[in-house]
């Protein structure tokens, strides 16, 4: 009874194990840039215990929060302070998203519509009244340069040059690419498929793919993202039916979908949550099983700079990606200490919310300018974004560096393909 | 994943071992679930304080002779030299400190005391007789609206010792927009605000403004140098008179410092950290620990031919206690807890000596951790999870923790 007591007395994200240690505060990006937001002891567990009483105590200013969860990585009595916050703006937040919100949040609705006109919508996008239109009427910040768009899409070109090869290998992967790959650059999901077929594995689309909905949660839509996860899940719990494990190659779309479909969203994920891993991750744990060897170009070298995304560092996935840089015999490996660079997201594209990213990104722009790299390498999209647009050093996902360096020829005949 | 050393905890204790065995070439990873208790800690490190008496200490390595046969240090082969190599790995790290082990000097607590200590970061504010204090009048310089120094205790600590106290207070624009949001106008904050070298010489001008003449020290809050200890040095360089720093309430600037510092030595020195992870489970073959299972890494298994257990103790999760046991959650290895009875493991009174303190894990002479009563030959423990001590009674806590890491390491490399 009473050990029943103590086990089953836990709080719904923890909140009541907060010791008011304020260790978080520490590293709270958003609160070390600007006072108006009330920092993550007070907008997580002490704000909740106040909302529980009266929701009249629900602060608009806690849609600053980036949702980086840097907090909570911090906590050392794992209370879920990102969750709480999060779950709060769900629940009380009366803020309704604007039109560029919802342009910002479907990224697969402008996607597709950008995608076809991108010859046209790219350099547009780039031009300086288009950008003081979007600046001035949609809010969107007028440094930004939204990513190109590519005229092709991942998903039709893998339709067309990679699907009709895939059959013939002996195992299987299913690719959730994200959207980012699909409408901005396929180049990653196509060194993915390299990457992939050259130790045997054939790669394989779902059925449906939706954006994973971060966006969505974000920018205050939980019940569009609602919709678009129990797709997403729906179609991944097909392809576990055929044996395939689901892959990605985006940390934050993996994240959103292990760990904030079931708590955030309600969406039942316990059944996927397993098969669903990062590409680095899958690689990595084949190696060691000894299933499957890599072989790399011997005249390969770059200075590589590893860039710890937010929910990565989250995911506490870092050193699977680090490890597979790491074998690489070309590469001159430095990892840098790990902070937000700002972005968030779609958070960073905001007007008001333009200086604070820049801010806040600041260190990690200095270390990256000091080290001096060629490429910083991270697994995330819009850190990509961030640290291209602000250093003018190339980003690269693992994947693509690994595809780069890659002995394809020598690494087929290793694991037994030619 | 398969490493040298995997280390079980991202404090004190833990990162020494880490940057020690990396520094040696070993393969080392380290995993921390949360961040650790240095960041309530006042940027000096104590190695002992009191005797069990009560009594303060000012000869450390003669008091430790005469601590009982269950304390750690009686595990060590050589204290004073351990003490050296600390001091010197630290300032590897970025750490400068003054003092050394053969004599104690004296920290200022938040609230106006005099406790011993062995090390203390540059720019600490410490006197080196508790009797004979060196000032005969002090400038107690705060930032406005900032809280977490409690500056009348700290004047009528230091008044009773003889020294005449004028509180002062000073602030800049740049501070006042920090005070927007009231519960953020924390230490670290305004180390973040008072970043470049402008801010610091006008805060400089602003306290010299206050504390013009007459004062034989003037005394600030840590507040300065997240990152690095430069900020907080230069800002002394630019007051007229001697100016010294005391330690904050939580979160505190010099320890969060310290921990910084630290965990970027180990990453410089290619050691790999798992962050807000936690191990959970340990594999174990006979009386070997063959990996660990984390609660993020799911399937992935961390390997490794030796493990050292730095988790802490009740305050860090790595002693945990229920309504009947004390026990150690990670591996679930043999807890010492004193054979006490539930109701005397506490004392009413707080300020007395508390029983669970010198709870722990058990360890053979090597500080090889005990499984059902048989040595583990290739885990040790490290630090405040060790059983036989009272830190807070003996003011030993961080010298405990960096010398049975460095002696774990020692027993390793054997």
């Amino acid at each position: 009874m009473t050990t029943q007591t103590q086990t089953q007395n836990v709080s719904v994200n923890n909140f009541e194990q907060c010791l008011k240690c304020s260790i978080c505060t520490v590293y709270c990006p958003v609160s070390a840039v600007t006072p108006l937001y009330p920092g993550p002891k007070q907008a997580g567990p002490d704000g909740e215990r106040y909302r529980l009483k009266n929701k009249e105590f629900f602060d608009e200013a806690l849609k600053m929060c980036l949702n980086c969860k840097r907090c909570e990585v911090a906590c050392p009595n794992d209370v879920h302070i990102g969750d709480i916050i999060q779950a709060a703006r769900i629940k009380y937040s009366t803020h309704k998203p604007s039109l560029r919100d919802m342009m910002l949040a479907n990224t697969d609705f402008v996607g597709t519509m950008a995608s076809p006109f991108a010859p046209i919508a790219n350099p547009i996008l780039k031009l300086k009244p288009m950008k003081a239109v979007l600046h001035g009427v949609m809010k969107i910040d007028k440094h930004r340069t939204f990513p190109d768009y590519s005229s092709r899409k991942f998903e039709s070109w893998f339709k067309k040059e990679a699907a009709p090869t895939q059959d013939q290998y002996s195992k299987h992967v299913s690719y959730f690419h994200g959207c980012y790959v699909n409408y901005n650059y396929p180049q990653l999901g196509k060194d993915f498929v390299k990457v992939m077929n050259a130790v045997g594995y054939g790669v394989h689309l779902l059925e449906k793919e939706k954006c994973c909905g971060v966006a969505l949660i974000a920018n205050g839509m939980p019940k569009q993202a609602k919709r678009q996860g129990k797709v997403n899940m729906n179609s991944m719990r097909k392809a576990i039916a055929q044996g395939h494990p689901i892959l990605t190659t985006s940390s934050t779309c993996t994240f959103t979908m292990r760990d904030e479909y079931d708590h955030l969203l309600g969406i039942d994920n316990h059944d996927v949550r397993d098969s669903l891993s990062l590409a680095t991750r899958f690689l990595f744990q084949l190696i060691e099983k000894g299933e499957i060897k890599l072989a790399f170009n011997e005249d390969y070298h770059k200075r590589v700079a590893y860039h710890s995304a937010c929910h990565m560092e989250r995911m506490g996935w870092v050193p699977y990606s680090t490890r597979m840089l790491r074998m690489i015999p070309g590469i001159d490996f430095v990892m840098l200490e790990s902070q937000c660079c700002g972005i968030s997201g779609t958070y960073g594209f905001k007007k008001e919310n333009y200086e604070r990213s820049q801010a806040i990104g600041k260190g990690l722009f200095d270390q990256i300018d000091e080290v001096n790299p060629d490429c910083v390498a991270t697994d995330c999209e819009t850190c990509k974004w961030q640290v291209e647009m602000s250093t003018g050093v190339p980003v690269m996902n693992p994947i693509s560096i690994i595809a780069e360096a890659l002995d394809v020829e020598t690494t087929r005949k290793l694991n037994n393909l030619d | 994943m398969k490493f040298d050393i995997i280390i079980i905890g991202g404090g004190l204790s833990g990162l020494t071992a880490g940057i020690a065995l990396a520094e040696a070439g070993k393969d080392v990873a380290l995993v921390s679930a949360g961040q650790s208790t240095l960041h309530f800690t006042g940027g000096t490190l104590d190695l002992l304080g009191c005797d069990e008496q009560g009594n303060y200490v000012q000869k450390p390595l003669e008091a430790i002779e005469t601590l009982n046969s269950k304390h750690p240090y009686k595990k060590l082969e050589n204290v004073s030299s351990l003490a050296g190599v600390a001091k010197k790995l630290l300032e590897r790290a970025g750490i400068a400190t003054t003092g050394n082990e053969t004599s104690n000097h004296w920290r200022i607590t938040p609230i106006g005391g005099l406790m011993p200590t062995w090390l203390s970061m540059e720019g600490m504010s410490t006197v080196e007789e508790p009797n004979q204090m060196p000032w005969r009048k002090v400038a107690l310089v705060n930032i406005i609206n900032y809280l977490d120094l409690p500056t009348k205790f700290l004047a009528a600590g230091l008044r009773e010792k003889g020294v005449e106290v004028d509180v002062k207070t000073v602030t800049l624009p740049e501070l006042k927009e920090l005070r927007q949001s009231p519960t953020e106008m924390r230490s670290t904050n305004i180390a973040k605000v008072i970043e470049n070298n402008d801010l610091i010489a006008k805060l400089a001008d602003e306290v010299n403004g206050v504390a013009s003449e007459g004062y034989d020290m003037v005394l600030l809050p840590a507040v300065l140098g997240v990152t690095n200890g430069d900020k907080s040095q230069q800002l002394l360089k630019l007051i007229n008179a001697p100016a010294t720093y005391v330690a904050t309430l939580p979160p505190s600037v010099p320890g969060v410092r310290m921990q910084t510092l630290l965990r970027k030595r180990f990453n410089a020195l290619g050691g790999t950290f798992f962050t807000g992870d936690q191990v959970v489970e340990g594999i174990f073959d006979g009386n070997t620990l063959k990996g660990v299972k984390t609660a993020k890494l799911e399937d992935t298994v961390l390997e490794a031919d030796n493990f050292i257990l730095a988790t802490g103790s009740f305050v860090s999760r790595g002693l945990v206690a229920d309504y009947n046991h004390v026990y150690e959650p990670a591996l679930g290895v043999d807890v010492d807890d004193l054979g006490l009875d539930r109701k005397t493991w506490a004392k009413i009174d707080v300020t007395e000596a508390q029983p669970y303190m010198e709870m722990g894990v058990k360890t053979d002479s090597e500080l090889h951790c005990l499984c059902n009563g048989a040595a583990v030959n290739n885990l040790y423990a490290a630090g405040s999870i060790l059983n036989g001590h009272n830190s807070i009674k003996l003011l030993d806590g961080a010298g405990v923790d960096m010398l049975t890491a460095l002696q774990v390491v020692n027993n390793i490399m054997k």
